[in-house]
């Protein structure tokens, strides 16, 4: 039983309304940078699935980004099959992909499986630089379309030209993964994958397949990075190799840690913080790396549970702002 | 009827042999308790039988499976259920939800289903709260529901641990060192709950160094040195039986 | 012949450099079980290191390598001292994660301070080509042989016959019964990633004249030695020196005969491969689980 009006749920309506009515009075630069927060923020949840959720710490993802843009990229202008059929191959091919290495990849446990995650990640990254005649190689691929209008009911078709409107666009995506992902971790099946991570033998022993389950996180988890991508190639009309290059999927990590993995506000969170900030000081491309693994080096040492994860034990202590104790370090509200 | 039949089990690990040529079988709805001294291969034969180890030879049937070198999660879904010598439990989850997990294994709701919290899903998972509840009340632990497992006193984790079990209805309950670590006071009260457990129709193998507890429940016992089976019989006797005397010289136990 | 004795030869000097990364990490990995995958960026680190210690220090090559060795070694000892010490009871995968940041900061380092502009570590006696029998074979990369050569025996006598190289080894084998002889396991830790890391110093000192300086040189090695010490057995110095050789050979036996730009993607394959039949290497032993 649920209190309908907690202090959180209160706090992400009034976030929510925020995020629909005030980027129509901020700048297209400003909107642009919002749109690459929510497609990141996709990416964050997508690795917290697999790894808050399910404990597999996976470096790859950033292959399955690359691999949902590339595809959603080539189908749609290779195939001229329109906007939403080449999404949707997008997606099927990225989480085809992600079933595919995800065999091999979850038989092994713990660094194994890191390591071969980075492995893919750093090789899908070679090959889409290297084939050229595909991938169109370092010059990247061009003419990615944006969704097709929408005719709506007095008339009018809501075109995608407009940044704002490709925001609302991406917005909405953002709302149905973290949706989906909240229903799905809340779920009963939401908890095998939470019972994998905290301790898989266990699992295992009480009857549970485990390498299927974690098959299916992390098929799921590769789906949504590939949607991710997709979005991210109509939303910039141009991709190239630089999407594909590993750190795409290290920053993301960063981004999960600084939030707070295993809650569901922490991905959003943390990539707001992460991307927003340099962002609005200026910081040269190149700085970030570097301000990115300090910052997770200072939050992995000194508060791994990241900020969300900080706020959820600091606050009790501040003398009860939660309504009834919540058992489990897995936030599921 | 015979529940369990293992045929010359062995079991290596590099120069050690853990279990050496290992015959018994159990039958259906006795109690049995494994003991031996320490280091003698009863956890590494529990493992084997669980699927946590695969045997360098020989066989177990099952219920009429042959399930020799199966899966953890398989010798489960078989029926067979353990616990482990360290308590293990999911300690920072709810006690309930322990038993929600607990039944994991026969869950039919899929992603979908759980996403768009079909009426299907939901009854499923009324019918696994409640199924849950009814076996907490079962192993004595109403009340704590909402409790973090990892609060809980020993005693009541390792009750806990047997619940978790009990939740996915076994046909043979293994319980490794059900009473280790528990008060003198508390150990009736959890010997109480396994003959309990028998009664309901588990048939129940244990692994045990508290003589005078083994000897009052157990229908037959086995004694295990070195990985050999050196003895099988009654608890009468066993305990006059020269071998099984000598193995525990200097180790005698009297619990 | 001639081709494929060249590339017999290509990949010995290449199998030198990852033996020298994959010993690295193989020793830390004994210790902590941790992989430190920022052996790659370590090593790239190093090679530039020793570009700017001799482009504009005008220092001489040698002093640069030991310095650059020694820098790297200092650079280890920090690292353990203040990040992965602290974090001795911290779960694992918060460890890999600093392991990640650490990469993720060299890179930034990298980035920002060396540029991405590819650069030559040009030295007079670096491009001077040997022959002999129809082989070739740059001087630097003769260089890197003897060096490999030089270390790897310098490492099996300070284990072998040393004590604390006997603690060190003790330790990677059984943590705890190191702790009951009295062994001081952090200072062991301690010296076992200073070791590690001035293992990829030296790595990269001594490839740095033989090929390009990017930023990202490191990755591919780094992940080829991983490569090396799964396939050749965990926590085995041997086996990592082995499986380096068999993947520095097959690399340059499939750069030749196949293709340059999916060598790496070959030895991933292989990787793949060999954790999917033999996960545990082909000097390794079944795990015993008590």
């Amino acid at each position: 039983m649920r209190k309908l009006y907690s202090l959180e749920r209160v706090s992400w309506l009034f976030v929510l309304i925020l995020a629909i009515v005030v980027p129509p009075i901020l700048g297209g630069y400003l909107t642009s940078i919002l749109i690459l927060i929510c497609i990141w923020s996709m990416m964050c949840i997508s690795l917290n699935l697999i790894y808050g959720y399910t404990g597999q710490l996976s470096l790859g993802h950033s292959a399955f980004l690359a691999l949902g843009a590339y595809s959603f990229g080539l189908v749609a202008v290779k195939l001229h099959i329109g906007f939403w059929p080449a999404f949707l191959a997008a997606a099927v091919i990225t989480g085809l992909f992600g079933f595919l290495i995800g065999i091999p990849a979850l038989k092994l446990r713990g660094h194994f499986f890191v390591l071969v995650t980075l492995g893919f990640a750093v090789t899908i990254g070679v090959i889409v630089l290297a084939w050229v005649d595909f991938t169109g190689g370092a010059n990247g691929l061009a003419g990615i379309p944006r969704p097709d209008p929408i005719p709506l009911p007095w008339g009018v078709k809501f075109r995608f030209d407009s940044l704002l409107h490709m925001y609302y666009f991406v917005l909405l995506f953002l709302i149905l993964t973290a949706g989906f992902c909240h229903r799905l971790v809340s779920s009963l099946l939401g908890k095998t994958f939470i019972a994998i991570c905290h301790d898989e033998n266990l699992t295992e022993s009480l009857g549970v397949n485990t390498m299927s389950r974690k098959l299916l996180s992390f098929t799921i988890s590769a789906m949504l990075a590939g949607v991710a991508g997709a979005l991210y190639a109509s939303y910039n009309a141009v991709i190239s190799p630089e999407i594909a290059h590993f750190t795409r999927g290290t920053d993301v990590l960063a981004y999960l840690i600084v939030g707070g993995s295993a809650t569901m506000t922490g991905p959003i969170v943390g990539t707001f913080v992460l991307v927003a900030i340099p962002e609005v000081l200026q910081v040269v491309p190149y700085l970030k790396t570097l301000i990115n693994g300090v910052i997770l080096m200072l939050f992995i040492v000194f508060l791994p549970s990241g900020i969300i994860g900080g706020f959820k034990t600091i606050l009790p202590k501040l003398g009860g702002l939660r309504g009834r104790p919540r058992a489990g370090e897995h936030d599921i509200a | 009827m015979t529940l369990l039949e293992v045929s010359s089990l062995n079991k290596r690990f590099g120069g050690l042999m853990a279990v050496s040529d290992v015959n018994f079988s159990i039958q259906s709805g006795e109690l049995l308790s494994i003991i031996g001294p320490n280091g003698a291969g009863k956890t590494t034969l529990f493992n084997l039988l669980t699927g946590i180890y695969r045997p360098t030879s020989g066989g177990i049937h099952f219920n009429g499976s042959d399930i020799t070198g199966c899966k953890p999660y398989q010798a489960a879904r078989y029926g067979i259920g353990r616990t482990f010598q360290r308590t293990t439990i999911f300690r920072k989850e709810t006690v309930l939800d322990n038993l929600v997990i607990g039944q994991s294994l026969h869950m039919k709701t899929g992603v979908w289903g759980s996403v768009l919290k079909t009426s299907a899903a939901r009854w499923e998972e009324q019918q696994i709260r409640e199924k849950a509840r009814e076996i907490l009340s079962f192993v004595g632990l109403t009340g704590s529901e909402d409790k973090t497992a990892g609060n809980l006193t020993e005693e009541a984790q390792k009750r806990l641990s047997i619940a978790m079990v009990l939740v996915a209805k076994p046909k043979l309950l293994l319980l490794d060192e059900p009473t280790g670590g528990v008060n003198l006071e508390e150990i009736g009260g959890l010997i109480e709950l396994v003959k309990k457990v028998q009664e309901s129709g588990v048939t129940i193998c244990l692994i045990e160094h508290k003589m005078r507890m083994v000897m009052s429940i157990s229908d037959r016992i086995i004694v295990l040195n070195y990985g050999k089976k050196i003895a099988e019989g009654t608890p009468n006797e066993v305990a006059s039986n020269g071998e099984v005397i000598k193995a525990y010289l200097g180790e005698r136990r009297v619990a | 012949m001639g081709e494929l004795g060249q590339y017999i030869l290509n990949g010995i000097s290449q199998g030198c450099v990852y033996a020298l990364l994959a010993s690295g990490l193989t020793l830390v990995f004994g210790i902590f079980d941790i992989p430190n995958f920022a052996q790659g960026h370590l090593y790239m680190f190093a090679a530039y290191i020793g570009f700017y210690m001799v482009t504009l220090f005008s220092m001489s090559y040698w002093l640069a390598v030991i310095l650059a060795t020694i820098a790297l070694g200092i650079l280890g000892l920090l690292t353990y001292g203040f990040i992965f010490y602290p974090m001795r009871d911290a779960p694992k995968v918060n460890c890999f994660v600093a392991a990640l940041a650490l990469l993720m900061i060299l890179e930034g380092v990298a980035l920002y301070f060396f540029g991405t502009e590819t650069k030559w570590f040009i030295l007079p006696h670096a491009k001077r080509i040997l022959t002999f029998g129809g082989l070739a074979l740059a001087m630097q990369r003769l260089i890197v042989i003897i060096g490999t050569l030089i270390v790897m025996v310098s490492l099996q006598l300070f284990i072998k016959r040393t004590t604390i190289g006997a603690a060190l080894e003790a330790t990677a084998q059984h943590r705890e019964g190191a702790m009951l002889c009295g062994i001081k396991v952090s200072r062991v830790s301690a010296l076992a990633f200073t070791v590690g890391t001035a293992l990829a110093g030296i790595a990269g000192v001594l490839i740095g004249p033989a090929v390009l300086l990017m930023p990202t040189m490191g990755m591919g090695p780094v992940l080829v030695a991983f490569s090396a010490i799964i396939f050749g057995g965990l926590g085995s110095i041997g086996g990592a020196v082995l499986g380096a050789f068999v993947l520095g050979l097959l690399e340059s036996l499939a750069s030749g005969y196949i293709s340059a730009t999916y060598s790496l993607t070959f030895v991933f394959g292989i990787l793949i491969l060999t954790l999917l039949f033999r996960p545990k290497g082909l000097l390794g032993k079944e795990v015993w689980r008590p």
